[in-house]
């Protein structure tokens, strides 16, 4: 080999090298555990990319609990996804405490300056003083009902506590099962537990989560007799049932207690949002306490080394951008608060219009508020009741949570 | 006839013949062959020092550390995560659980496999059935546990086919039941196993010598003395190694009992395979999941080791 040779061939080396470290260097990618929205977090990376210039891809780990180890390892080695999605909650908390996370004042200033995001939304992702994340989703929990189970019965949405009750006996009457139950994957225990205490006792629900209020004291037992009352009265499908979306559209259950980013699941099952089924948030069991609703948001978040690439903060601000959001909705039926973006459905706008107007307040899901620790043995007691539930399976379940929060607490003191 | 001289010692000849450069060139060829040997040795040695005794000796390492969730890898924590685990009352469910699955790991793939052997052994169409049995097996636990899991649901193929026979509706809850779910799931266990132990058995029944048992037919003996005098002690071994593996089997089980126990909310599930998988990736506590792995390791290396002095025992019996 002459020495011409010999630089060319060092020449040609070092480009290719410049060539791929450069596109290496350049390339986004978004780390997170939903592989059930791989496709459509895709579609938000492919309008990023045209819209950035800069690729951005999604790289899914699943089930959770492998992303929750790839992420405490990542950290523990120094080295985190530059982007990536996370949960609020005690999760949330934890993240932050690990000091490798960037805190995004900055982006926040600029999205509400914008006039697309509210302030409220922005102090759901806040800890102390700062903000660490923007919204992937912002779905509330509201009550999916079937507009042909309720022409039958006779009834329409409930605005009262009462009128719920009534339209749940109504609904029976005809030989419609009123609401569907599932202890599907193993985490959905919580979710009429959740509900029914915070229509029931709001200051209680809140209490559980710092342990000031124990799972054995009255406004739990309440909660419990009133599921188990609907239970006695065959108000619930069968909780063993692991096709939740798929019994509501069959009519197994005549209304669901889900997250509206189950609306394009069960349309996808074959329900026209808004023409087959509808929404309404559940009314308060006292009618003076204020409308409220759950609210479950997850964020995507940056790593401080993500902050410093301008490129990855700016996949980011186009990801909750009125183009991006426009996008992800008709890609996944997910809204993530930009007001001015498109709802994703009928169904979402008019759950929104509502809560501005019943000026309705969000709580957090029970499932992030819990301490983590708790998350997986309380869910599980939950789910037992489901499956037996009587008064005698209540009280317990009751003894059981409460042993376990009174020892998380008792450690954390 | 040698001429080797009168009173010529052992160490004299040697020295006589050069013994010193033979054994040089013998240790010259000996160092290569090692390097040469070591060579084709180090992908295999790569392979178990890397993916196997390394993360061994990282996870006994980790049990000795605080490590939770996103800190504590760097401090020490002595034996505290061992101390924790005697009286949680996980630990003391998950052992005893462990326990019964192990047992039953044991028993019903062993008896139930060595019978199919046994009966099999030159029936006609038998290759048919050993290959419908042995099916199975080459299944991934999570596809045979997800099956299953819809076999057992409250409206599957099992409550179905009840209801034919009884004529009326079926509806037991196989997988949400105290009473029902560790037999269940045992009983998917033992349809995924059965055929390898099935499999070896015939391996161990078709190993045996003719001799023995043709002198035993000449002697006299009925199939029964037979079985139990000559086959059984010669199919010892084999019966050693299939307990050997069926107790690994039982004490490392984690797919099934994940997948099919995920809506079951009680505790007959919770073998300490699941228990450290909970602590670990569920609750983050890393360092104390490792302190259960260290104890799992422990327990399984002792079984296997009384089972091997055991099988060394039959060993020298039969020969």
């Amino acid at each position: 080999m002459n020495f011409k040779t010999k630089l060319l061939s060092l020449a040609f080396a070092g480009l290719m090298s410049a060539s791929v470290v450069s596109a290496y260097a350049a390339e986004v990618t978004l780390v997170h555990d939903k592989a059930f929205w791989a496709e459509a977090l895709q579609k938000v990376g492919d309008a990023a990319t045209k819209a950035t210039g800069v690729p951005m891809k999604q790289n899914a780990y699943s089930p959770p609990e492998q992303y929750k180890a790839y992420m405490q390892s990542s950290i523990a080695a120094n080295d985190p996804p530059d982007i990536f999605t996370w949960w609020t909650g005690g999760v949330y908390e934890e993240l932050i405490k690990t000091g490798a996370i960037a805190e995004l004042d900055d982006v926040w200033a600029e999205m509400i300056k914008s006039g697309e995001f509210s302030e409220g939304v922005r102090d759901f992702y806040k800890v102390g003083d700062h903000v660490y994340g923007v919204p992937l989703h912002l779905s509330r929990w509201i009550v999916l009902y079937n507009k042909a189970d309720y022409a039958k019965a006779g009834i329409s949405e409930p605005k009262t506590w009462a009128e719920f009750v009534s339209n749940a006996e109504k609904l029976k009457a005809a030989g419609i099962t009123p609401f569907v139950a599932t202890t599907q994957d193993g985490w959905r225990g919580f979710i009429w537990f959740e509900e029914i205490m915070l229509r029931t006792n709001p200051e209680a629900y809140m209490g559980l989560h710092t342990g000031k209020v124990a799972y054995d004291s009255e406004p739990v037992r309440n909660a419990f007799k009133i599921w188990a009352d609907w239970y006695a009265k065959g108000y619930f499908s069968d909780p063993r049932s692991t096709e939740e979306v798929a019994d509501f559209a069959k009519g197994k259950g005549s209304m669901n207690l889900i997250g509206d980013w189950a609306i394009g699941l069960v349309e996808k099952a074959g329900m026209k949002p808004g023409a087959d089924f509808d929404a309404f948030i559940m009314p308060n069991m006292d009618a003076a306490l204020p409308s409220s609703t759950i609210l479950e948001g997850g964020p995507i978040m940056l790593s401080k080394k993500g902050l410093a690439k301008p490129e990855v903060v700016n996949a980011l601000k186009y990801f909750v951008s009125i183009d991006g959001a426009n996008v992800w909705a008709a890609a996944s039926g997910n809204s993530l608060g930009n007001s001015k973006a498109n709802p994703p459905n009928v169904i979402v706008k008019k759950i929104s219009d509502d809560v501005a107007a019943m000026k309705t307040v969000a709580f957090p899901r029970w499932w992030e508020a819990v301490p983590a620790d708790l998350q997986g043995e309380m869910v599980a007691e939950l789910n037992r009741f489901m499956l037996t539930p009587t008064m005698e399976t209540a009280e317990s379940v009751m003894a059981n949570t409460q042993k376990l929060n009174a020892a998380y607490w008792a450690e954390k003191q | 006839m040698t001429d080797r001289p009168d009173r010529e010692t052992d160490l004299q000849l040697m020295e006589r013949i050069g013994w010193h450069q033979i054994k040089a060139v013998e240790d010259r060829a000996m160092k290569r062959n090692f390097w040469k040997a070591f060579a084709f040795m180090s992908p295999a040695i790569v392979l178990v020092c890397g993916l196997l005794l390394m993360p061994v000796v990282y996870n006994i390492y980790f049990s000795f550390t605080k490590w939770k969730k996103f800190a504590g890898l760097d401090e020490f924590a002595g034996f505290s995560n061992y101390a924790k685990l005697p009286g949680n009352p996980y630990f003391d469910t998950a052992f005893y659980n462990t326990a019964i699955w192990v047992a039953a790991s044991v028993v019903f793939p062993l008896a139930i496999g060595f019978g199919l052997a046994v009966f099999l052994r030159g029936v006609a169409f038998g290759n048919v059935f050993k290959n419908i049995i042995f099916l199975p097996r080459i299944l991934a636990p999570t596809a045979v546990a997800v099956i299953w899991f819809h076999v057992y649901a409250p409206h599957g193929v099992l409550n179905s086919l009840l209801a034919l026979v009884a004529g009326q509706p079926v509806d037991i809850g196989w997988l949400y039941q105290d009473n029902t779910v560790t037999p269940a799931i045992i009983a998917t266990f033992v349809w995924q196993s059965v055929g390898l132990v099935m499999v070896l058995v015939l391996l161990g029944l078709s190993a045996i010598p003719k001799d023995p048992l043709e002198a035993a037919r000449v002697d006299g003996a009925t199939n029964s003395q037979t079985f139990w005098h000559i086959v059984m002690p010669l199919l010892m071994p084999t019966l050693v190694v299939v307990t050997i593996l069926s107790v690994l089997s039982g004490f490392t089980t984690f797919d099934l009992l994940w997948v099919m126990g995920v809506a079951y909310p009680g505790q007959r599930t919770l073998s300490l395979a699941v228990f450290m998988y909970f602590e670990s990736f569920q609750k983050g506590s890393w360092a104390f999941g490792s302190a259960i792995a260290v104890i799992i390791g422990i327990v399984v290396f002792s079984v296997t080791w009384i089972q091997t002095v055991m099988q060394n025992r039959v060993d020298k019996m039969t020969r």
